[in-house]
């Protein structure tokens, strides 16, 4: 008995010395060691789910809580008046803050890529877009997917407001509202837009890469960012760089292992694991090494998300166009 | 020199406070004029100086270009009409099933007895609640948006007009009685009227929250409406769009109210 107190008071001592001598050498690394993150079970937040389960950011001095939010508007304003440190927003969301003149965050990178996986969806008897003259297009409002219809239908010499009735129809309900015939057709994304693509009645009329903005600089209607509080960032460098460092190779870890990725990500997604390694695949994840060239005044993501904010302009979405470089902060990429 | 008075605190004691009359039509409407004025300046001074940021409450000033800028594109009327349509049909349509079912459930005790169960749970149901199962029943067109102002205004009014039912003086009834009144003499002649006030009231107030549920309604499947420009708004970061909208359904909602009162005072002249 006494051997074995001395052993775990031996263990206890060497744990103590160990801990002490190495937490300095963390907490000197990160100017603060718990950040908070503002997520969703859309895929541009996997990395981070998958960094949190696999002691990723820990490894970086950095303790990340995942604050859930339903909407990008509502995460976005959370993150402006510094209720979160970092979240993962769609572009539309970000520009639409970005045009109301906040200039509380920065966009520190450009994480994925998913043209295949958004798209318009229709009834068997629609074969192109100008066959949508006349019908109901079911759309969530102030989304990619809007960006998308508004997009494609310009191409094909469409009045968004006369020629097509659009409704404004959440991703979420558009299976059930195609399905019962309440809409001709809805653009949507993933997981929706995989269900409903595996329905016999239904046709994959289009997806993103349709967008125009795309066949110009490979850039989805609304390409996910990764964006920090400007308050943060400032007074924490090192931080913000830590949770990228974390954050790429999460993305690194779920390219390289998807199977194990998408055992992980059920948790956060509810989706059955065959579901979930398919959105996997259709996801292209843009590496650390490509984000200082994406995100400079010149690179082509900078280029593409300005010509992005035009477009809301010249389509009434927003009144002004923001100019982007403003708010990206490449330099905080590790 | 002046005397001081032989007796303390009998010529020298200050008078009483005169009791002051309720403030006339005219200084009531100035005060309240005043008061406008004087908050909406302070809110526009804020803004302008810094002290609030636009994106959390914009200038007065900002929400008057919106509304401006709408009634250029066309828009803003739009959005009015469609609400107050939505809110009037669902509203009407709660209306003329909760009176008559209210009356009704106010004079038996045994109909009560069987519906309370279903009340009880109908009532603490917020319009949001009925979105997901307005969609299966009634699709995304306008019936669906009928609903949800029906179901979220319904329930409320048959307790108000329960509640008026039951508050009848049963003296009444029972002298109605004697005088050899039959049922529907009785409810037509003597409950009707003596609750017709209150139900009235109750109703005024139903009108208001009939108003909240449009929000509700039109979060799924509208592309127009007040709810819709509010959210709409809300998804650009456009404060100004969406405090224009909060201030289109307070004023929708005082002109309706208007409308009304005009009713309510033709309905119950006998009260007069």
């Amino acid at each position: 008995m006494n051997v074995f107190r001395r052993t775990v008071l031996a263990g206890l001592a060497a744990t103590a010395l160990f801990g002490g001598c190495m937490w300095p050498a963390v907490a000197a690394e990160v100017e603060v060691s718990k950040v908070s993150y503002g997520g969703s079970p859309w895929l541009s937040h996997y990395p981070v789910w998958v960094g949190i389960k696999k002691g990723l950011f820990a490894q970086h001095g950095l303790e990340v809580q995942w604050q859930s939010f339903s909407t990008g508007s509502a995460r976005m304003s959370s993150l402006a008046i510094g209720e979160i440190d970092f979240g993962g927003t769609g572009s539309i969301s970000a520009i639409a803050l970005m045009a109301s003149g906040a200039k509380a965050f920065y966009v520190i990178a450009a994480p994925d890529s998913y043209a295949t996986v958004e798209g318009i969806i229709t009834t068997p008897d629609i074969n192109s877009v100008a066959d949508l003259k006349g019908k109901k297009l079911g759309v969530p409002f102030a989304t990619s997917s809007h960006v998308l219809a508004l997009d494609v239908l310009e191409q094909a010499g469409l009045d968004p407001n006369k020629d097509v009735t659009l409704i404004n129809l959440p991703s979420s309900d558009a299976p059930s509202a195609l399905m019962a015939k309440q809409v001709d057709a809805v653009t949507t994304w993933t997981p929706a837009f995989n269900s409903l693509k595996a329905q016999p009645n239904t046709k994959v009329l289009l997806d993103a890469r349709e967008f125009s903005l795309y066949k110009q600089f490979k850039l989805g209607p609304g390409p996910d960012l990764l964006v920090v509080n400007q308050s943060f960032a400032d007074k924490n460098p090192k931080s913000t760089t830590a949770f990228l460092q974390g954050y790429f190779e999460a993305s690194q870890f779920i390219k390289d292992n998807p199977d194990e990725a998408a055992k992980i990500l059920m948790e956060l997604t509810q989706l059955p694991m065959d579901e979930q390694s398919n959105v996997l695949k259709d996801i292209e994840w843009i590496g650390l090494a490509d984000q200082q060239k994406m995100l400079s005044p010149d690179g082509t993501f900078t280029k593409g998300l300005q010509s992005l904010a035009d477009f809301l302009v010249r389509h009434k979405q927003i009144d002004t166009a923001p100019r982007i470089d403003q708010w990206v902060k490449a330099e905080l990429l590790p | 020199m002046r005397a001081e008075p032989a007796v303390r605190g009998a010529s020298s004691a200050p008078p009483l406070p005169r009791r002051r009359g309720p403030i006339a039509g005219a200084s009531k409407l100035i005060i309240s004029l005043v008061s406008c004025i004087l908050i909406i300046a302070v809110w526009e001074g804020a803004v302008r100086f810094g002290f609030i940021q636009p994106l959390f409450l914009p200038a007065p000033s900002q929400i008057v270009n919106r509304a401006m800028l709408m009634l250029e594109q066309g828009t803003l009327f739009g959005h009015v009409i469609a609400s107050t349509w939505r809110v009037m049909v669902g509203f009407v349509l709660a209306s003329c099933v909760a009176i008559p079912l209210g009356i009704f459930l106010g004079t038996s005790a045994l109909s009560r007895a069987i519906f309370d169960p279903v009340l009880s749970f109908l009532r603490p149901l917020p319009s949001m609640s009925w979105i997901p199962l307005s969609l299966l029943w009634f699709g995304i067109g306008e019936s669906q948006k009928y609903s949800i102002v029906f179901m979220g205004s319904f329930a409320p009014s048959l307790l108000y007009v329960m509640e008026a039912t039951k508050g009848v003086d049963p003296l009444l009834v029972k002298a109605a009685q004697n005088l050899g009144a039959k049922q529907k003499d009785v409810m037509l002649e003597v409950i009707l009227p003596a609750s017709l006030p209150q139900i009235i009231s109750g109703l005024k107030v139903m009108l208001g929250i009939a108003w909240t549920c449009v929000i509700s309604a039109e979060l799924v499947a509208a592309r127009e409406g007040l709810g819709f420009l509010i959210m709409n708004g809300k998804e650009y970061f456009q404060t100004d769009t969406v405090v224009l909208g909060m201030v289109l359904i307070s004023l929708t909602v005082m002109a309706t109210d208007i409308v009304f009162r005009a009713l309510e005072r033709r309905i119950l002249k006998w009260k007069d």
